[in-house]
Protein backbone atom coordinates (compact mmCIF):
# COMPACT_ATOMS: atom_id res chain seq x y z
CA UNK A 1 0.00 0.00 0.00
CA UNK A 2 1.11 3.54 -0.60
CA UNK A 3 1.71 5.89 2.28
CA UNK A 4 -1.34 7.98 1.36
CA UNK A 5 -3.73 5.06 0.90
CA UNK A 6 -6.58 4.87 3.38
CA UNK A 7 -7.78 1.27 3.44
CA UNK A 8 -11.34 0.37 4.32
CA UNK A 9 -12.64 -3.07 5.23
CA UNK A 10 -15.12 -4.89 3.02
CA UNK A 11 -18.29 -4.64 5.13
CA UNK A 12 -19.30 -8.11 4.02
CA UNK A 13 -16.33 -9.70 5.75
CA UNK A 14 -16.98 -11.16 9.20
CA UNK A 15 -14.46 -10.79 12.03
CA UNK A 16 -14.66 -13.75 14.43
CA UNK A 17 -12.60 -13.09 17.53
CA UNK A 18 -11.64 -16.14 19.58
CA UNK A 19 -10.62 -16.59 23.21
CA UNK A 20 -6.96 -17.10 22.58
CA UNK A 21 -6.41 -13.70 20.94
CA UNK A 22 -6.56 -14.90 17.39
CA UNK A 23 -9.37 -14.20 14.97
CA UNK A 24 -10.77 -15.31 11.65
CA UNK A 25 -11.79 -13.06 8.80
CA UNK A 26 -14.45 -14.73 6.70
CA UNK A 27 -15.88 -13.65 3.38
CA UNK A 28 -19.27 -15.35 3.08
CA UNK A 29 -19.55 -14.71 -0.65
CA UNK A 30 -16.36 -16.57 -1.48
CA UNK A 31 -15.97 -18.76 1.66
CA UNK A 32 -12.39 -17.46 1.93
CA UNK A 33 -11.09 -17.29 5.49
CA UNK A 34 -7.91 -15.82 6.91
CA UNK A 35 -6.53 -16.28 10.42
CA UNK A 36 -5.15 -13.12 12.00
CA UNK A 37 -3.20 -12.36 15.17
CA UNK A 38 -3.90 -9.68 17.81
CA UNK A 39 -2.04 -6.99 15.84
CA UNK A 40 -4.09 -7.88 12.78
CA UNK A 41 -7.27 -7.48 14.82
CA UNK A 42 -6.29 -3.97 15.88
CA UNK A 43 -5.42 -2.99 12.32
CA UNK A 44 -8.63 -4.54 10.97
CA UNK A 45 -10.77 -2.57 13.39
CA UNK A 46 -9.10 0.72 12.45
CA UNK A 47 -9.36 0.40 8.68
CA UNK A 48 -12.33 2.71 8.19
CA UNK A 49 -11.14 4.65 5.17
CA UNK A 50 -9.81 7.59 7.19
CA UNK A 51 -6.42 6.21 8.30
CA UNK A 52 -3.15 5.92 6.41
CA UNK A 53 -0.47 3.31 6.95
CA UNK A 54 1.26 5.65 9.40
CA UNK A 55 -1.99 6.05 11.34
CA UNK A 56 -2.47 2.30 11.53
CA UNK A 57 1.11 1.71 12.67
CA UNK A 58 0.70 4.42 15.31
CA UNK A 59 -2.38 2.61 16.54
CA UNK A 60 -0.43 -0.64 16.82
CA UNK A 61 2.37 1.10 18.74
CA UNK A 62 -0.19 2.64 21.08
CA UNK A 63 -1.82 -0.72 21.77
CA UNK A 64 1.13 -3.08 22.24
CA UNK A 65 4.13 -2.67 24.53
CA UNK A 66 6.81 -4.25 22.39
CA UNK A 67 6.52 -3.56 18.69
CA UNK A 68 9.32 -4.60 16.32
CA UNK A 69 11.00 -2.12 13.99
CA UNK A 70 9.59 -4.04 11.05
CA UNK A 71 6.01 -3.17 12.01
CA UNK A 72 5.62 -0.69 9.15
CA UNK A 73 6.46 -3.28 6.51
CA UNK A 74 4.43 -5.97 8.25
CA UNK A 75 1.28 -3.88 8.49
CA UNK A 76 1.70 -2.80 4.89
CA UNK A 77 2.08 -6.41 3.73
CA UNK A 78 -0.89 -7.46 5.86
CA UNK A 79 -3.14 -4.85 4.28
CA UNK A 80 -1.88 -5.64 0.78
CA UNK A 81 -2.60 -9.32 1.33
CA UNK A 82 -6.14 -8.56 2.48
CA UNK A 83 -6.65 -6.20 -0.46
CA UNK A 84 -5.60 -8.93 -2.89
CA UNK A 85 -8.23 -11.22 -1.39
CA UNK A 86 -10.92 -8.56 -1.60
CA UNK A 87 -11.17 -8.23 2.17
CA UNK A 88 -10.02 -4.60 2.06
CA UNK A 89 -10.40 -1.77 -0.47
CA UNK A 90 -9.13 1.77 -0.75
CA UNK A 91 -11.23 4.88 -0.72
CA UNK A 92 -11.36 6.28 -4.21
CA UNK A 93 -9.66 9.67 -4.44
CA UNK A 94 -11.93 12.59 -5.17
CA UNK A 95 -11.60 13.90 -8.73
CA UNK A 96 -9.47 17.07 -8.94
CA UNK B 1 -15.58 -24.13 29.81
CA UNK B 2 -13.44 -26.85 28.23
CA UNK B 3 -10.27 -25.85 26.46
CA UNK B 4 -10.15 -25.84 22.66
CA UNK B 5 -13.65 -24.47 22.45
CA UNK B 6 -14.39 -21.55 20.20
CA UNK B 7 -15.83 -18.34 21.63
CA UNK B 8 -19.04 -19.00 19.73
CA UNK B 9 -19.94 -21.89 17.44
CA UNK B 10 -18.59 -21.69 13.94
CA UNK B 11 -21.36 -23.82 12.48
CA UNK B 12 -24.94 -24.61 13.39
CA UNK B 13 -27.29 -27.42 12.43
CA UNK B 14 -30.75 -25.93 12.07
CA UNK B 15 -33.86 -28.08 11.81
CA UNK B 16 -35.80 -25.45 9.94
CA UNK B 17 -39.11 -27.29 10.07
CA UNK B 18 -40.74 -30.37 11.53
CA UNK B 19 -42.83 -30.72 8.37
CA UNK B 20 -41.85 -33.26 5.76
CA UNK B 21 -43.39 -34.56 2.55
CA UNK B 22 -42.05 -38.05 3.32
CA UNK B 23 -42.16 -40.47 6.24
CA UNK B 24 -39.03 -42.53 5.80
CA UNK B 25 -38.99 -45.75 7.77
CA UNK B 26 -35.53 -45.15 9.19
CA UNK B 27 -35.72 -41.37 9.70
CA UNK B 28 -33.80 -40.28 12.80
CA UNK B 29 -35.91 -37.15 13.17
CA UNK B 30 -39.45 -38.36 13.74
CA UNK B 31 -40.89 -40.36 16.62
CA UNK B 32 -38.68 -39.07 19.37
CA UNK B 33 -40.74 -38.79 22.53
CA UNK B 34 -38.55 -35.97 23.82
CA UNK B 35 -39.18 -33.71 20.83
CA UNK B 36 -42.07 -31.33 20.29
CA UNK B 37 -42.78 -31.36 16.57
CA UNK B 38 -43.79 -27.77 15.85
CA UNK B 39 -42.22 -24.94 13.92
CA UNK B 40 -41.12 -21.55 15.16
CA UNK B 41 -42.37 -18.60 13.13
CA UNK B 42 -40.63 -16.73 10.34
CA UNK B 43 -40.11 -13.74 12.63
CA UNK B 44 -38.51 -15.90 15.32
CA UNK B 45 -36.04 -17.48 12.90
CA UNK B 46 -35.15 -14.07 11.46
CA UNK B 47 -34.53 -12.63 14.91
CA UNK B 48 -32.34 -15.60 15.75
CA UNK B 49 -30.36 -15.25 12.51
CA UNK B 50 -29.66 -11.65 13.53
CA UNK B 51 -28.17 -12.98 16.78
CA UNK B 52 -26.04 -15.48 14.86
CA UNK B 53 -24.82 -12.74 12.55
CA UNK B 54 -23.80 -10.56 15.47
CA UNK B 55 -21.87 -13.49 16.98
CA UNK B 56 -19.96 -14.28 13.79
CA UNK B 57 -21.41 -17.72 13.09
CA UNK B 58 -20.20 -18.71 9.64
CA UNK B 59 -22.25 -21.62 8.31
CA UNK B 60 -25.70 -23.10 8.81
CA UNK B 61 -26.77 -26.58 7.74
CA UNK B 62 -30.50 -26.41 7.13
CA UNK B 63 -32.41 -29.62 7.66
CA UNK B 64 -35.71 -30.77 9.06
CA UNK B 65 -38.10 -32.37 8.44
CA UNK B 66 -37.71 -31.22 4.88
CA UNK B 67 -36.29 -27.70 4.72
CA UNK B 68 -37.71 -27.01 1.26
CA UNK B 69 -41.14 -27.57 2.78
CA UNK B 70 -41.06 -24.11 4.42
CA UNK B 71 -43.18 -21.71 2.38
CA UNK B 72 -41.14 -18.79 3.73
CA UNK B 73 -37.80 -20.32 2.76
CA UNK B 74 -36.75 -17.42 0.51
CA UNK B 75 -37.38 -14.97 3.32
CA UNK B 76 -35.40 -17.08 5.77
CA UNK B 77 -32.50 -17.38 3.32
CA UNK B 78 -32.54 -13.61 2.86
CA UNK B 79 -32.14 -13.33 6.64
CA UNK B 80 -29.19 -15.71 6.60
CA UNK B 81 -27.55 -13.90 3.71
CA UNK B 82 -28.14 -10.50 5.29
CA UNK B 83 -26.33 -11.75 8.38
CA UNK B 84 -23.25 -12.72 6.37
CA UNK B 85 -23.52 -16.48 6.72
CA UNK B 86 -23.25 -19.37 4.29
CA UNK B 87 -25.59 -22.32 4.27
CA UNK B 88 -26.09 -25.90 3.12
CA UNK B 89 -29.17 -28.12 2.94
CA UNK B 90 -30.02 -31.69 3.84
CA UNK B 91 -33.01 -32.62 1.72
CA UNK B 92 -34.95 -35.46 0.14
CA UNK B 93 -34.94 -33.47 -3.11
CA UNK B 94 -38.60 -33.87 -3.95
CA UNK B 95 -39.61 -30.23 -3.45
CA UNK B 96 -36.72 -28.56 -5.22
CA UNK B 97 -37.84 -26.41 -8.12
CA UNK B 98 -35.92 -24.53 -10.78
CA UNK B 99 -36.97 -21.31 -9.12
CA UNK B 100 -35.45 -22.08 -5.73
CA UNK B 101 -32.39 -23.73 -7.30
CA UNK B 102 -31.74 -20.59 -9.34
CA UNK B 103 -32.08 -18.51 -6.19
CA UNK B 104 -29.54 -20.69 -4.38
CA UNK B 105 -27.10 -20.37 -7.27
CA UNK B 106 -27.34 -16.61 -7.53
CA UNK B 107 -27.06 -16.17 -3.75
CA UNK B 108 -23.41 -17.31 -3.90
CA UNK B 109 -23.83 -18.51 -0.31
CA UNK B 110 -24.93 -22.10 -0.78
CA UNK B 111 -22.13 -24.57 -0.05
CA UNK B 112 -24.13 -27.54 -1.27
CA UNK B 113 -27.47 -29.29 -1.18
CA UNK B 114 -27.22 -32.85 0.07
CA UNK B 115 -29.91 -35.13 -1.34
CA UNK B 116 -30.73 -38.49 0.19
CA UNK B 117 -30.74 -41.08 -2.55
CA UNK B 118 -30.70 -44.70 -1.51
CA UNK B 119 -30.59 -46.70 -4.69
CA UNK B 120 -30.17 -47.03 -8.41
CA UNK B 121 -33.88 -47.57 -9.00
CA UNK B 122 -37.21 -46.69 -7.37
CA UNK B 123 -37.71 -50.08 -5.70
CA UNK B 124 -34.68 -49.90 -3.43
CA UNK B 125 -35.16 -46.25 -2.48
CA UNK B 126 -38.94 -46.14 -2.20
CA UNK B 127 -39.08 -49.25 0.01
CA UNK B 128 -37.93 -47.07 2.90
CA UNK B 129 -39.10 -43.67 1.70
CA UNK B 130 -42.43 -44.15 -0.04
CA UNK B 131 -43.69 -44.35 -3.60
CA UNK B 132 -42.41 -41.60 -5.85
CA UNK B 133 -39.58 -40.58 -3.53
CA UNK B 134 -36.82 -41.87 -5.85
CA UNK B 135 -38.14 -39.91 -8.80
CA UNK B 136 -38.36 -36.81 -6.62
CA UNK B 137 -34.80 -37.19 -5.41
CA UNK B 138 -33.39 -37.71 -8.90
CA UNK B 139 -35.44 -34.83 -10.25
CA UNK B 140 -34.11 -32.66 -7.41
CA UNK B 141 -30.51 -33.61 -8.19
CA UNK B 142 -30.93 -32.86 -11.88
CA UNK B 143 -32.64 -29.55 -11.09
CA UNK B 144 -29.75 -28.48 -8.88
CA UNK B 145 -27.19 -29.58 -11.46
CA UNK B 146 -29.03 -27.71 -14.21
CA UNK B 147 -28.85 -24.57 -12.08
CA UNK B 148 -25.19 -25.07 -11.14
CA UNK B 149 -25.79 -25.66 -7.45
CA UNK B 150 -23.26 -27.97 -5.79
CA UNK B 151 -24.93 -31.33 -5.12
CA UNK B 152 -23.93 -33.89 -2.53
CA UNK B 153 -25.63 -37.25 -2.12
CA UNK B 154 -25.99 -39.37 0.99
CA UNK B 155 -26.86 -43.02 0.49
CA UNK B 156 -28.19 -44.63 3.64
CA UNK B 157 -27.74 -48.38 3.60
CA UNK B 158 -30.55 -50.60 4.88
CA UNK B 159 -31.91 -54.06 4.25
CA UNK B 160 -33.74 -53.05 1.05
CA UNK B 161 -30.75 -51.57 -0.77
CA UNK B 162 -27.80 -53.56 0.58
CA UNK B 163 -27.65 -55.58 -2.62
CA UNK B 164 -28.00 -52.52 -4.85
CA UNK B 165 -24.74 -50.84 -3.87
CA UNK B 166 -22.84 -51.66 -7.05
CA UNK B 167 -25.62 -50.38 -9.32
CA UNK B 168 -26.25 -47.38 -7.04
CA UNK B 169 -22.58 -46.39 -7.16
CA UNK B 170 -22.55 -46.63 -10.95
CA UNK B 171 -25.77 -44.64 -11.14
CA UNK B 172 -24.50 -41.86 -8.90
CA UNK B 173 -20.98 -41.54 -10.24
CA UNK B 174 -21.55 -42.31 -13.90
CA UNK B 175 -25.18 -41.66 -14.83
CA UNK B 176 -25.67 -38.63 -12.59
CA UNK B 177 -22.05 -37.53 -12.96
CA UNK B 178 -21.40 -36.81 -9.29
CA UNK B 179 -17.79 -36.36 -8.23
CA UNK B 180 -18.45 -38.50 -5.16
CA UNK B 181 -21.07 -39.41 -2.59
CA UNK B 182 -21.37 -40.29 1.08
CA UNK B 183 -22.77 -43.34 2.81
CA UNK B 184 -23.96 -44.30 6.24
CA UNK B 185 -26.49 -46.85 7.45
CA UNK B 186 -29.87 -46.86 9.13
CA UNK B 187 -29.22 -46.32 12.84
CA UNK B 188 -31.30 -46.99 15.94
CA UNK B 189 -32.80 -43.50 16.14
CA UNK B 190 -36.30 -42.05 15.63
CA UNK B 191 -38.51 -44.03 13.23
CA UNK B 192 -35.82 -46.66 12.87
CA UNK B 193 -36.28 -47.71 16.49
CA UNK B 194 -39.79 -48.86 15.54
CA UNK B 195 -38.65 -50.50 12.33
CA UNK B 196 -35.27 -51.79 13.40
CA UNK B 197 -35.75 -55.41 12.35
CA UNK B 198 -37.03 -54.34 8.96
CA UNK B 199 -34.44 -51.63 8.27
CA UNK B 200 -31.20 -52.21 10.16
CA UNK B 201 -28.55 -54.42 8.63
CA UNK B 202 -27.89 -57.83 10.12
CA UNK B 203 -24.27 -58.70 10.85
CA UNK B 204 -24.09 -60.70 7.63
CA UNK B 205 -25.54 -57.82 5.59
CA UNK B 206 -23.24 -55.36 7.28
CA UNK B 207 -20.31 -57.58 6.40
CA UNK B 208 -21.45 -57.71 2.78
CA UNK B 209 -21.99 -53.96 2.59
CA UNK B 210 -18.57 -53.33 4.09
CA UNK B 211 -16.78 -55.58 1.61
CA UNK B 212 -18.73 -54.21 -1.34
CA UNK B 213 -18.11 -50.58 -0.43
CA UNK B 214 -14.42 -51.08 0.24
CA UNK B 215 -14.10 -52.73 -3.17
CA UNK B 216 -16.17 -50.07 -4.95
CA UNK B 217 -14.28 -47.26 -3.27
CA UNK B 218 -11.05 -48.71 -4.61
CA UNK B 219 -12.55 -49.19 -8.06
CA UNK B 220 -13.79 -45.57 -8.13
CA UNK B 221 -10.60 -44.05 -6.71
CA UNK B 222 -11.89 -43.02 -3.29
CA UNK B 223 -14.99 -41.23 -4.52
CA UNK B 224 -17.16 -42.80 -1.81
CA UNK B 225 -16.84 -41.32 1.65
CA UNK B 226 -18.29 -42.12 5.05
CA UNK B 227 -18.09 -40.90 8.61
CA UNK B 228 -20.31 -43.74 9.82
CA UNK B 229 -21.86 -46.93 8.49
CA UNK B 230 -20.28 -49.96 6.80
CA UNK B 231 -17.61 -48.15 4.76
CA UNK B 232 -16.35 -46.11 7.71
CA UNK B 233 -16.48 -49.18 9.91
CA UNK B 234 -14.64 -51.28 7.35
CA UNK B 235 -11.87 -48.70 7.15
CA UNK B 236 -11.66 -48.01 10.87
CA UNK B 237 -11.98 -51.62 12.02
CA UNK B 238 -9.20 -52.77 9.70
CA UNK B 239 -6.94 -50.09 11.14
CA UNK B 240 -7.87 -51.20 14.64
CA UNK B 241 -7.28 -54.86 13.88
CA UNK B 242 -3.90 -54.12 12.29
CA UNK B 243 -2.89 -52.05 15.31
CA UNK B 244 -4.01 -54.78 17.71
CA UNK B 245 -2.18 -57.49 15.78
CA UNK B 246 1.03 -55.45 15.75
CA UNK B 247 0.71 -54.35 19.39
CA UNK B 248 0.75 -50.73 18.21
CA UNK B 249 0.55 -47.90 20.74
CA UNK B 250 -2.82 -46.39 21.59
CA UNK B 251 -4.36 -44.20 18.88
CA UNK B 252 -4.26 -40.49 19.76
CA UNK B 253 -8.05 -40.52 20.07
CA UNK B 254 -8.28 -44.07 21.38
CA UNK B 255 -9.07 -45.54 24.76
CA UNK B 256 -11.60 -42.90 25.80
CA UNK B 257 -15.04 -41.62 24.79
CA UNK B 258 -13.51 -39.22 22.29
CA UNK B 259 -16.29 -39.39 19.73
CA UNK B 260 -17.58 -37.09 18.72
CA UNK B 261 -15.93 -33.68 18.45
CA UNK B 262 -18.97 -31.81 17.16
CA UNK B 263 -19.66 -29.98 20.41
CA UNK B 264 -16.37 -28.13 20.07
CA UNK B 265 -17.35 -26.18 16.98
CA UNK B 266 -21.06 -26.49 16.40
CA UNK B 267 -24.45 -26.75 18.06
CA UNK B 268 -27.97 -27.57 16.86
CA UNK B 269 -31.43 -26.03 16.93
CA UNK B 270 -34.62 -28.07 16.83
CA UNK B 271 -37.59 -26.98 14.72
CA UNK B 272 -39.39 -25.80 17.84
CA UNK B 273 -36.50 -23.50 18.74
CA UNK B 274 -34.89 -25.68 21.39
CA UNK B 275 -31.12 -25.37 21.52
CA UNK B 276 -29.58 -28.86 21.73
CA UNK B 277 -25.99 -30.13 21.52
CA UNK B 278 -26.63 -32.19 18.40
CA UNK B 279 -29.51 -33.42 16.24
CA UNK B 280 -28.70 -36.90 17.52
CA UNK B 281 -29.19 -35.74 21.13
CA UNK B 282 -32.46 -33.79 20.85
CA UNK B 283 -33.54 -34.66 24.38
CA UNK B 284 -30.80 -32.52 25.95
CA UNK B 285 -32.43 -29.10 25.85
CA UNK B 286 -29.94 -26.36 26.69
CA UNK B 287 -32.35 -23.44 26.19
CA UNK B 288 -34.55 -21.80 23.57
CA UNK B 289 -33.75 -19.35 20.80
CA UNK B 290 -34.60 -15.69 21.41
CA UNK B 291 -35.16 -16.45 25.08
CA UNK B 292 -31.67 -17.57 26.05
CA UNK B 293 -28.33 -16.20 24.89
CA UNK B 294 -26.68 -18.62 22.50
CA UNK B 295 -23.25 -17.37 23.51
CA UNK B 296 -23.96 -17.94 27.20
CA UNK B 297 -25.24 -21.44 26.51
CA UNK B 298 -22.25 -22.23 24.32
CA UNK B 299 -19.80 -21.10 26.98
CA UNK B 300 -21.48 -22.13 30.20
CA UNK B 301 -24.21 -24.76 29.77
CA UNK B 302 -23.22 -27.61 32.11
CA UNK B 303 -24.73 -30.30 29.87
CA UNK B 304 -22.72 -29.07 26.91
CA UNK B 305 -19.51 -28.94 28.88
CA UNK B 306 -20.21 -32.43 30.21
CA UNK B 307 -20.34 -33.65 26.61
CA UNK B 308 -17.06 -31.92 25.82
CA UNK B 309 -15.46 -33.50 28.84
CA UNK B 310 -16.78 -36.91 27.90
CA UNK B 311 -13.50 -37.53 26.11
CA UNK B 312 -11.72 -37.81 29.45
CA UNK B 313 -13.75 -40.92 30.37
CA UNK B 314 -11.68 -44.06 29.79
CA UNK B 315 -13.27 -47.05 28.10
CA UNK B 316 -11.83 -49.17 30.88
CA UNK B 317 -14.55 -47.70 33.11
CA UNK B 318 -17.18 -49.72 31.30
CA UNK B 319 -18.08 -53.32 31.89
CA UNK B 320 -19.08 -53.36 28.23
CA UNK B 321 -15.41 -52.90 27.29
CA UNK B 322 -13.95 -55.33 29.84
CA UNK B 323 -10.87 -57.15 28.54
CA UNK B 324 -11.35 -55.81 25.03
CA UNK B 325 -8.12 -55.82 23.03
CA UNK B 326 -9.41 -52.98 20.85
CA UNK B 327 -9.78 -50.49 23.70
CA UNK B 328 -6.58 -48.51 22.87
CA UNK B 329 -7.86 -47.93 19.35
CA UNK B 330 -11.56 -47.34 20.02
CA UNK B 331 -13.33 -43.96 20.41
CA UNK B 332 -16.61 -45.24 21.84
CA UNK B 333 -18.39 -43.77 18.81
CA UNK B 334 -21.61 -41.79 18.53
CA UNK B 335 -23.08 -40.59 21.85
CA UNK B 336 -26.50 -40.26 20.20
CA UNK B 337 -26.61 -43.95 19.36
CA UNK B 338 -25.09 -44.79 22.74
CA UNK B 339 -28.06 -43.04 24.32
CA UNK B 340 -30.79 -44.70 22.27
CA UNK B 341 -29.20 -48.13 22.69
CA UNK B 342 -28.14 -48.00 26.34
CA UNK B 343 -30.02 -45.07 27.86
CA UNK B 344 -26.69 -43.41 28.68
CA UNK B 345 -24.86 -40.70 26.74
CA UNK B 346 -21.64 -41.45 28.57
CA UNK B 347 -21.32 -44.99 27.31
CA UNK B 348 -19.68 -46.57 24.26
CA UNK B 349 -22.12 -47.17 21.42
CA UNK B 350 -22.73 -50.92 21.13
CA UNK B 351 -23.72 -50.44 17.49
CA UNK B 352 -20.19 -49.60 16.41
CA UNK B 353 -18.38 -52.16 18.58
CA UNK B 354 -15.83 -54.18 16.64
CA UNK B 355 -15.60 -56.90 19.27
CA UNK B 356 -19.36 -57.40 19.18
CA UNK B 357 -19.37 -57.47 15.37
CA UNK B 358 -16.76 -60.24 15.41
CA UNK B 359 -18.57 -62.15 18.14
CA UNK B 360 -21.74 -62.02 16.05
CA UNK B 361 -19.97 -63.75 13.19
CA UNK B 362 -18.54 -60.78 11.31
CA UNK B 363 -14.98 -60.81 10.05
CA UNK B 364 -12.49 -58.35 8.58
Amino acid sequence: MNSTDKPIVNPLVVLREEFDDWAVLFNPDTADAVGINPIGIVVWKKMDGTRTLADLVAQVRATFAEVPDSVNDEVSAFVDNLAQKGFVGYEASASP
Amino acid sequence: MSTNVMRVPRKMDIELTAQCNLRCRYCYFFNNAAVEYKDVSTAEWLKFFDELGSLGVMELTLAGGEPFHRPDLRELLDGIIRNRMRFAFLSNGGLITDEIAAFLAQSKRCNYVQISLDGSRPETHDAARGKGAWEGAVRGIRTLQRNHVQVAVRLTIHRYNVDDLEDATRFLLQDLGLSGFGTNSAGYLGNCQRNADEMMLTTEERQRAMETLLRLNQKYNGRINAAAGPLAEGQMWRRMENARAMGAPEFSNGGHLTACGCTFNKIAIRADGAIVPCNMLPHIVLGYINRDSLQTIWQTAPALNDLRERRAIPLSNFEFCDACDYQPYCTGNCPGLAYTLTGQVNHPSPDACLRRFLADGGHL
